[in-house]
């Protein structure tokens, strides 16, 4: 309990080594709290994928738990492409939020002709500002990002986290 | 079946718009007070309905329940509805269509729209942080997406590609609507003027924007009344506003959804301002004057032409016309709109709403001459739904 008398406490007492999930930049990506964990879960072996409804065949993006064309339940796990090309893109200085360092380079990626699906605000790591161009290929990468606690009955779980950009094909 | 009633917008009023020293509750009685001030007949007791439109009050004012508190500081009894209500930069426009639904049927009689945010917090970054919230967290926020510019620069990007669009075309949208919003005492910049140099000069925001093609983030709220037709007649002898017709369009919520062929089209757009002329029987050539989301210059360009105000693809020429301005064929955003007055998201629709209320009723500070139809418009999220409502000095009949 914190002591409201001691005047040195500076902002929030609750805080002090908590994980507020309000201020999570990140999703939830484990299993208890998400039922499409298997998308986060394939990140880790380097696919790229969504949930494909096998009544009426309809690839959706974001993936789900129900097809939003026809409201089927039976969906599987497809692969989607991995490489697209840089329609336009700006890089920001200003604005970025907090835990971006920026600049932030952000492109609008087309998957071409054939692709369930076909475009995508990403954005584009591994590269230098200035560096990137309208028309480049870029390809999906996958990295590490803040894990979180959860509690599993009286016990802390540590659940480490993936997340994925594009970077140029060099 | 009892025939339905007419909906009207009787008055309203804003708070100060900008970087205020005050709390939302703060701002939404000062937006009340400014609308009892329009309307003098209207006392609390009158009000038997209540819509808030906000979206940040949950995180930035710990207010999830917002409307018992708006209840409360009002002084409102309400009896009929009593609902906060989120859809981000429409909000209080999606409200007002919903009051029009309430009052038409019967169910309500007199309801206060007001719509309230309180965007700055005591460390700045908390509110581009805030930002990852509104969009969708998970996707598109997790790829770094929180405050739009960075969207929209895309959006100019794609349209100068296209169409031929000229950064000094775009300069034209701010400089007309800060040299309308200059005398609006509540305007965010107030007072300020700019001239197409100083557009062109800007620092630079996210290319191709500089500082003046983009709208501010403003704290404030506004405050409209919306009642039968028979109410109103109690409440004001100024000619009656009428909500004519109604459509808001949403497509997608993260990038993967977007409807248009490349950016620089909005069909989403098109298909709201449609399913609105049609409920107000009228065209895009019948509207005298229009609030349109001008968050960017680029924005306004773009809904000039989904809305049909002048053919896809032209919408740059349009503008530079001189158009937009009093005398033009249709003059837009007459309060300065988001560029100028500002923008508290939820705040905005209900701002627009004013300005046409004023302008049909002939009581603007810039006035289109004979304006009889008005139309106000407002975008959300990454340009993921638009809302468009209608306004007319008489009925659908």
């Amino acid at each position: 309990m914190a002591d409201v008398e001691k005047v040195e406490i500076v902002g929030t007492p609750a805080l002090d080594g908590t994980y507020i999930s309000e201020m999570d930049m990140w999703p939830f990506e484990c299993q208890e709290f998400n039922r499409i964990y298997p998308f986060y879960e394939h990140l880790r072996d380097g696919k790229f994928t969504t949930t494909k409804c096998k009544k009426c065949g309809h690839i959706a993006f974001p993936p789900g738990v129900i097809c939003p064309r026809c409201w089927s339940e039976e969906l599987e796990w497809v692969e989607l492409p991995q490489r697209a090309r840089v329609v336009t893109f700006t890089e920001t200085q200003a604005g970025a939020p907090i835990g971006f360092p920026p600049p932030i380079i952000m492109a609008w990626l087309s998957f071409g002709e054939g692709s369930p699906l076909k475009q995508l605000l990403s954005r584009i790591v591994n590269c230098k500002e200035g560096e990137l161009k309208e028309g480049d290929e870029v390809k999906f990468v996958v990295f590490d990002v803040p894990s979180h606690p959860i509690e599993v009955k009286k016990e802390t779980k540590i659940c480490d986290r993936v997340y994925y950009a594009f970077e140029p094909v060099k | 079946m009892a025939e339905k009633k007419k909906a009207v917008i009787v008055g309203g009023g804003t708070s100060k718009f900008g970087v205020r020293q005050a709390h939302l509750l703060d701002m939404v009685q000062e937006a009340m007070k400014a609308c009892s001030d329009d309307i003098p007949a209207l006392k609390p007791a009158d009000i038997d309905g209540l819509i808030v439109a906000t979206t940040m009050a949950g995180r930035h004012s710990s207010a999830l329940n917002t409307a018992p508190l708006v209840v409360h500081r009002l002084g409102l009894k309400p009896t009929s509805i009593c609902i906060r209500l989120d859809t981000l930069c429409a909000g209080s426009n999606s409200a007002i269509i919903v009051a029009k639904g309430l009052v038409e049927s019967g169910i309500a009689e007199v309801i206060l729209v007001t719509g309230a945010e309180k965007v700055y917090m005591p460390q700045r970054w908390e509110t581009n942080y805030t930002q990852l919230a509104v969009n969708d967290h998970d996707w598109d926020s997790a790829m770094g997406l929180g405050v739009p510019p960075p969207f929209f620069a895309m959006i100019a990007k794609m349209h100068m590609k296209r169409y031929g669009t000229t950064k000094e075309q775009m300069a034209h949208v701010s400089v007309v609507n800060y040299n309308y919003g200059t005398d609006s005492p509540m305007a965010h910049f107030c007072g300020r003027t700019l001239t197409i140099e100083e557009a062109l000069d800007a620092r630079i925001i996210a290319d191709p924007f500089g500082l003046y093609d983009c709208c501010p983030l403003s704290d404030g709220a506004s405050a409209i009344i919306i009642a039968s037709e028979e109410r109103a007649r109690e409440m004001t002898d100024r000619p009656l506003v009428y909500l004519r017709g109604t459509g808001q369009h949403a497509t997608h919520s993260m990038s993967a959804g977007w409807p248009g062929e490349t950016l620089a089209e909005w069909p989403h757009l098109k298909t709201a301002a449609d399913t609105a002329y049609k409920n107000a029987r009228l065209t895009p050539k019948d509207i005298d004057v229009a609030q349109t989301h001008d968050c960017f210059t680029i924005s306004e360009i773009i809904e000039l032409e989904e809305l049909g105000f002048c053919k896809k693809g032209e919408g740059g020429e349009f503008v530079a016309s001189g158009a937009i301005k009093l005398g033009g064929s249709i003059p837009t955003n007459t309060d300065g709109g988001l560029l100028m007055y500002g923008h508290p998201f939820g705040a905005s629709g209900a701002r627009q709403a004013i300005e046409i209320c004023k302008q049909l009723q002939g009581r603007a500070l810039h006035q289109v001459k004979d304006a009889r139809f008005g139309l106000t418009h407002n975008l959300s999220g990454t340009c993921s739904q638009h809302t468009v409502v209608v306004y007319g000095q008489e009925p659908v009949e």
